[in-house]
């Protein structure tokens, strides 16, 4: 029998346990081989080509893709192997040669590895047409597609992955070599001092918390902003990771120290059991969990600001598109069934030289203005300006960052500026700059050039491409905008972003999710015989579930919390700059990661009630 | 008065169809309130199946064993759990202590389970491990005390709960002999002087010596009965020795 029918024997013999690394494996190539393909395909690459953006999103996101399916399948392989000390263990006992064992393992993962990427490429080719057409739906295109085969994106698969694998095989040839005999006779296990919280340590967790959390809240024009500068971010995310790994490290320590000496607490059912099997988890896998908590953290941040994005398409739009078409130059025939306002706008343009710039406003008259106010909708439409007045309409005006104008001069004649709006009365990309609304008399007397434009406003909007189109190639329609366009071009971007950003976090989280549960099955191995030891001292089993219950919970529940509340932060911090609402979005986002991490809880649990009551029936 | 133990006819069978071994069958006798007996035998003779199907942690497949007036060889599942967590003690050839935990919350943990009174709790492992000379140790962790404290510790938190019946499997097994005449003069005197039940299987007669009465089985039968009577230890030892020299072929293994 040659070695590698050994190893494709003992894979087959071998299924089950194989089951869970194959599973993993095969999960990862399907995740990556659908991104590759999406990256790939014909519609978008044609969308790529007009949006650099775009291109740049879905390569930059295929590299995080590529470090994090290898470290993905670089733990769940470790977890494989650690599951598999004892078979070589027995190898090695039975005199068969350190290469030759190397030999089978390497083997032995290779053919794991190229089944799992025929199965991964076929899997993943099904997804990715289901994924496409999702893709299009959300980037608002009604192209009907055929089905993609892109052997561009199998090539690259199979580059990656060959590489991976050959990594992990090399690794397990490495382990042969490190391991020693006398692992298996693990005789005596050496006992592990009870981890002690320093309280130095403690406060300083607490304070970088808070000091990042700080930090983050900072306007842009705090004096930290401008004491830091560009360092700020850095800052923020190193208090925040050094914070994270603290709290980890020594405050849940010290929280679980002081629960553990509280009688009243700790001796009740058994409360004491999991605080200090508690106490050794979060110690000895602080690292681990800092890691899990930053991963959440950043999954729920960028997911929540690309779908907060997204979700407000529309009112991004209508911010700087207040109306669905405007052009310089006269009415043009619309069907008036679908028209909700058209307007017939003059307007003067005056520059005015003040000490520091000079700079030109569009004057309006009042009444103008007040149709205009009317047909958007303003809460305040009537402007009752008197002589020497006049009011400003300031797109994007924000109190913090610029000065108040108190006062404009028109043509040699000063004006108070009575009122400010800091909306857009206008298609920004028709007539920009800032508007100022004066009096019809004084409007009528000013010396400049009058320019007529038109603002219609449509019932429905969104639904009028063609009629948009059909206007834009009208030579007499000037300086044309139309919002309906304007929504377009965005969800085209908004979409693919959207669409990378929930697949990106999706791979995320279920990496993390996988993190967890490998780490609490490994940890339920080793933690067989001390329930084993509770049920034959007579400790229900109701009692044993509550406690794995409790300690999984834990183990799953801190770096959650953690993540949610850095991501809120964030995000806060994110809708501030940007100015823009998230709460909605964010809130539908934050509760679909949490439903789905629940649902990993649950997973978890189950495997680990099966190792430990599987143990406690055999022990029987 | 009533026994506390009644054993009858029990029978356990392993495997199924033609392929089965009988490795208890028909075994019956009775145990009184107080009384410390041991069981003995060569290695294979059902002196552990026995055990377990005693203590609830195997049934038998047939025949009934009461504790007192409830059948726990017709008890099921949660039934089962609860009353070996009110009713029975145990004491293992390896401890089974939980590293994590103190020398006192190893104590403790039955008396948290059964929700007693924090107060309580408190003087029951104090007084307990007084009894067990272990009282200087409580604050230890189970790697930092020696093999006879481990046990001492893992037969305190099988009284603390004051079961009806303890049940000792191989409790010297693991340890020297100085540390083993600690640990069995604790459990005698215990059960001198509180009529503590308890029932060890052994097969070192040094242990067997501290018992009452002693019950031999061999390939799955009960055959011999021996009480200490007004005999001293030392006595009572050198007829251990006599009788398992004359059960033979299996005696050079009980020493």
């Amino acid at each position: 029998m040659t070695l590698f029918n050994i190893a494709l024997k003992n894979i087959r013999k071998n299924m089950k346990s194989y089951g869970l690394y194959i599973g993993s494996t095969i999960f990862s190539i399907v995740i990556f081989f659908t991104f590759a393909t999406l990256k790939y395909s014909g519609d978008i690459s044609e969308l790529a080509e007009e949006s650099k953006q775009i291109s740049g999103i879905m390569n930059a996101s295929a590299f995080v893709l590529i470090i994090f399916v290898a470290i993905f399948i670089l733990y769940s392989n470790a977890f494989f192997m650690r599951k598999r000390k004892k078979e070589v263990a027995l190898y090695s006992l039975m005199g068969v040669r350190k290469q030759k064992i190397g030999f089978l393992l390497f083997f032995e993962n290779m053919v794991i590895g190229i089944i799992s990427l025929i199965v991964g490429i076929v899997a993943g080719f099904f997804l990715s047409q289901l994924l496409l057409s999702l893709l299009l739906k959300l980037m608002g295109l009604n192209i009907e597609i055929g089905f993609v085969f892109s052997s561009n994106a199998i090539i690259e698969t199979m580059i990656v992955f060959m590489i991976i694998f050959l990594f992990t095989s090399l690794q397990g040839y490495r382990i042969i070599y490190r391991f020693k005999l006398i692992d298996l006779f693990q005789a005596s296990k050496k006992g592990e001092d009870l981890p002690v919280a320093k309280a130095i340590s403690v406060i300083l967790g607490l304070a970088a918390l808070v000091a990042a959390y700080w930090l983050a809240l900072q306007d842009l024009t705090s004096p930290v902003w401008s004491y830091l500068g560009l360092a700020m971010p850095i800052v923020i995310i190193a208090l925040t990771v050094l914070g994270t790994f603290l709290i980890f490290n020594s405050v849940l320590v010290y929280v679980l120290h002081r629960m553990k000496n509280r009688k009243f607490w700790a001796w009740k059912g058994l409360n004491l059991m999991t605080a200090s099997q508690l106490l050794y988890r979060i110690r000895g896998n602080a690292k681990t969990l800092t890691i899990i908590a930053t991963l959440s953290a950043t999954t729920i941040t960028a997911g929540g600001a690309v779908f907060g994005v997204y979700y407000d398409t529309g009112k991004t739009v209508e911010q700087s598109t207040p109306f669905t078409f405007m052009w310089q130059g006269h009415e043009e025939n619309i069907d008036s069934s679908i028209v909700k306002e058209s307007i017939h706008v003059d307007t003067k343009t005056i520059r005015v030289n003040s000490e520091q710039m000079e700079k030109e406003y569009t004057v309006i008259d009042q009444s103008t203005f007040e149709k205009l106010a009317k047909a958007l909708e303003w809460e305040q439409t009537a402007l009752n300006l008197t002589k020497g007045k006049v009011a400003m309409v300031e797109p994007f005006y924000n109190e913090q960052w610029m000065e108040e104008v108190a006062n404009v001069s028109l043509q040699d004649v000063n004006y108070e500026v009575v009122q400010m709006y800091g909306e857009s009365i206008f298609n920004l990309s028709t007539l920009p700059g800032t508007v100022i609304v004066t009096q019809d008399e004084v409007y009528n007397a000013l010396h400049a050039e009058e320019i007529t434009y038109q603002a219609v406003q449509l019932d429905n909007y969104k639904t009028h491409i063609d009629l948009s189109k059909e206007l834009e190639a009208k030579p007499s329609t000037v300086d044309f905008s139309s919002a309906v366009q304007n929504y377009q071009d965005t969800l085209e971007g908004t979409g693919v972003m959207l669409f990378v950003g929930s697949f990106l976090g999706l791979v995320f989280l279920v990496a993390t999710g996988s993190i967890i549960f490998f780490k609490m099955m490994t940890e339920a191995e080793d933690d067989k015989d001390k329930y084993s030891i509770l049920y034959n001292i007579g400790v229900p089993k109701k009692e044993i579930k509550r406690t794995i219950r409790n300690q999984v919970g834990f183990v799953f529940l801190a770096p959650l919390i953690l993540g949610l509340l850095h991501g809120t932060v964030a995000l806060v911090a994110f809708s501030n700059l940007l100015q823009m609402n998230l709460l909605i979005p964010v809130v539908i986002w934050m509760a679909t990661y949490v439903f789905i991490y629940i649902l990993y809880y649950f997973i978890t649990i189950q495997g680990f009630h099966k190792t430990i009551f599987h143990s406690i029936q055999e022990g029987n | 008065m009533e026994s506390l133990l009644q054993v009858k006819n029990v029978e356990k069978v392993f495997g199924k169809g033609t392929n089965t071994f009988k490795a208890l069958e028909d075994i019956s006798f009775t145990i009184d309130h107080g009384e410390f007996v041991g069981i003995m035998g060569p290695s294979g003779a059902g002196k552990s199946t026995l055990l377990h199907v005693l203590a609830t942690i195997d049934s038998p497949t047939k025949g009934d064993i009461y504790i007192e007036d409830e059948n726990v060889a017709k008890m099921k599942g949660n039934q089962l759990v609860d009353f070996r967590r009110d009713h029975l003690g145990f004491i293992f050839q390896d401890y089974n202590l939980l590293d994590s935990l103190t020398v006192r919350e190893n104590i403790v943990l039955p008396l948290a389970i059964a929700k007693l009174p924090v107060k309580e709790m408190d003087e029951k492992v104090e007084s307990m491990a007084k009894a067990f000379g272990i009282a200087a140790i409580l604050d230890k962790y189970p790697y930092q005390i020696s093999g006879g404290q481990k046990q001492r510790t893992a037969s305190c938190r099988a009284l603390v709960s004051n079961p009806k019946l303890i049940f000792a499997d191989e409790p010297t097994g693991a340890l020297d002999s100085k540390s083993a005449t600690d640990l069995l003069q604790a459990l005698s005197s215990l059960n001198e002087e509180q009529e503590t039940t308890i029932m060890i299987v052994t097969h070192d007669a040094f242990a067997a010596s501290f018992c009452r009465r002693i019950l031999f089985i061999s390939d799955g039968h009960l055959f011999k009965e021996m009480n200490r009577g007004t005999h001293s230890r030392k006595a009572f030892y050198q007829m251990i020795l006599e009788e398992l020299a004359q059960l033979g072929g299996g005696g050079h293994d009980v020493i």
